[in-house]
């Protein structure tokens, strides 16, 4: 039976993957995805900690987590698309209309 | 169902309202033909305005989630008056794009919905919930010129980052979640104040984790990297509606979160915001004097203001917490007078946002180069302007802290950001004009909207102080 410091460790891992995917991925889509993957272990943590106060309130906020998750992805994958038609790349470093 | 439980909702109700009747209005809209949204947008504000005058002094309370105290009715009002200059100085930029009027005031308001309830929410997951609604809005908005290259890529790099800020900021919410049982603020704040675990390395995370989520939001260093691509990118009227609108937002639950749940481990967090505020300030000054365009330049002004508010933040006390919504608030007014005026010089050929277009506006158009140098000027703090009581008000405050360094600082920057405020006006005024500056007609409503502006900025730099005593009165009710 793992105990609550494992799922928190294993959240920890999945959010580092994570952020580690947004630097180091030289693609749109799967920098997308990388953020979902930072959004889906702090949805660990919540269910983790809820299950260890035994209360239902952490279920219930990755309810709400899950769904500004599918807005998110919604919006982030129209403005690529919108990207995309311009450049006719996925690739970030094409983008260089501004100056960093 | 106990109808009062529904009373502090009200003025984001109207707000809500509004944007639902302008989607409405723009789906039943015969090709062609044109409807007044802006106006239904701004009578719908109206209505929320109202509401918040009778909700003053009443501390409602909805759900334990909400809570209309005076301090996020003060701060509600500036967003109010942000939605209403925004609208209307959007009308002539609109126009001239053909740019979809139902989406455009439709996302605008929504994002101003979220705006309100970040200031009144009371608890992390709800702030958390409105952040997203704001940010998501304003992405779509900074991209809505779907045919500009830099408007879509300015969009995706704001979400992109954005995206990844709200990430860190959510685990840090599981994290105080974690510690305390709940993301309430006061029990969160209760559970700080009485264990003796406060400033163990968890703690420690959860508060680092939510500062980086707030820190890009009010786009302090080192999180301000998308602030000037966005700002340049989008049009000018959305650029003013976000650089004063998600930064009042974002700093009033900033403010209540840090100044209420984690006010017992302020020694921790006032030396990391010590240095956030420092670097923002030194920053955001001295890239902004090498800048070429205007909106550029203006991000990076934005992006100092943002270190003059934090270090209000660090002080801490009473002063301070004054200061933080008079600053807000004259912030507000004179930036989006400024974008307003850079959205009414573009043309569809040009956008004109280079400092070296403002070359003439006095011979060309005498009424706007005025108005630009008095939003300039309040903007680098000059008598008597709004921006000179607010700047004086907020070093005080410092002073009055023990953040003497910090108010040094603060005070070294300003005077450096004159110059490239004064870049401008000497354009303006002492530079013959290159060629002719086309001028689109300017509709009544804008106008009024920046003359409006101008008064106010004027009002608060000359007569503070019953405004400051609002301010004060605000903060009594929660810190």
């Amino acid at each position: 039976m793992p105990s609550l410091n494992d799922y928190l460790i294993l959240s920890a891992v999945l959010f580092t993957i994570g952020t580690a995917g947004v630097f180091v991925r030289r693609n749109l889509i799967t920098i997308l995805l990388s953020i979902e993957i930072m959004l889906n272990a702090v949805n660990l943590s919540f269910v983790a900690f809820g299950r260890a106060f035994g209360t239902v309130e952490g279920q219930i906020i990755v309810f709400f987590v899950m769904t500004v998750a599918a807005a998110e992805a919604a919006v982030g994958l129209a403005i690529v698309i919108a990207l995309f038609r311009h450049r006719e790349s996925l690739n970030p470093d094409a983008f260089t209309a501004l100056k960093w | 169902m106990n109808m009062d439980a529904l009373h502090a909702l009200v003025p984001l109700l109207c707000v809500v309202a509004a944007a639902i009747a302008a989607m409405v209005a723009e789906a039943f809209r015969s090709p062609g033909e044109r409807m007044p949204i802006a106006p239904l947008g701004i009578i719908g504000l109206l209505g929320a305005a109202a509401s918040t005058f009778l909700l003053w002094n009443h501390k409602a309370e909805s759900f334990g989630l909400v809570i209309a105290d005076n301090y996020g009715l003060f701060v509600t009002w500036t967003l109010i008056i942000i939605g209403i200059l925004s609208i209307a100085l959007s009308i002539p930029t609109v126009e001239r794009e053909g740019l979809p009027a139902g989406e455009y005031y439709a996302l605008m308001l929504f994002s101003l919905s979220g705006m309100i309830l970040m200031a009144m929410a009371t608890d992390l997951l709800v702030i958390f919930l409105a952040l997203e609604v704001l940010s998501l809005s304003i992405y779509v908005l900074t991209g809505i010129r779907r045919d500009s290259p830099v408007a879509t890529e300015a969009a995706f790099k704001y979400f992109l980052l954005g995206a990844f800020a709200s990430a860190f900021f959510l685990y840090g919410i599981a994290l105080t979640y974690g510690l305390t049982g709940s993301t309430k603020l006061d029990r969160v704040a209760e559970v700080f104040s009485t264990t003796s675990l406060a400033s163990s390395p968890i703690h420690l995370v959860a508060m680092g984790l939510l500062i980086v989520g707030f820190a890009f939001k009010v786009s302090a260093v080192p999180f301000h990297m998308w602030t000037p691509d966005a700002y340049e990118g989008a049009p000018p009227p959305v650029t003013g509606f976000m650089s004063t609108g998600v930064k009042a937002a974002a700093f009033a639950a900033f403010a209540r979160v840090f100044l209420t749940s984690f006010e017992s481990m302020h020694d921790d967090w006032s030396q990391v915001i010590w240095v956030i505020a420092a670097a923002t300030m030194v920053i955001g000054t001295v890239v902004g004097v090498v800048q070429t365009s205007i909106k550029r330049m203006l991000a990076y002004s934005s992006i100092a203001h943002g270190g003059y508010l934090l270090l209000a933040l660090v002080s801490a006390n009473q002063t301070a917490k004054g200061a933080i919504l008079f600053y807000l608030l004259t912030y507000a007014v004179t930036n989006l007078g400024a974008f307003g005026i850079i959205g009414m010089l573009e043309t569809n050929e040009r956008p004109r946002d280079q400092i070296r277009d403002y070359a003439g506006l006095w011979t060309e158009h005498p009424q706007l180069a005025a108005l630009m140098a008095i939003f300039l000027l309040s903007l680098g703090g000059f008598p008597p302007f709004g921006g000179f009581i607010a700047k004086w008000y907020v070093f005080t405050a410092a002073m009055e802290a023990g953040y003497s360094w910090l108010a040094i600082i603060g005070v070294l920057t300003s005077v450096v950001s004159v110059f490239f405020y004064l870049r401008v006006i000497v354009m303006m005024f002492m530079t013959p004009a290159a060629g002719p500056m086309p001028l689109p007609a300017v509709p009544k409503l804008a106008g009024a909207a920046l003359l409006v502006s101008a008064l106010i900025v004027f009002y608060l730099g000359v007569l503070p102080t019953q405004v400051m005593n609002w301010a004060a009165a605000s903060i009594g009710t929660i810190f």
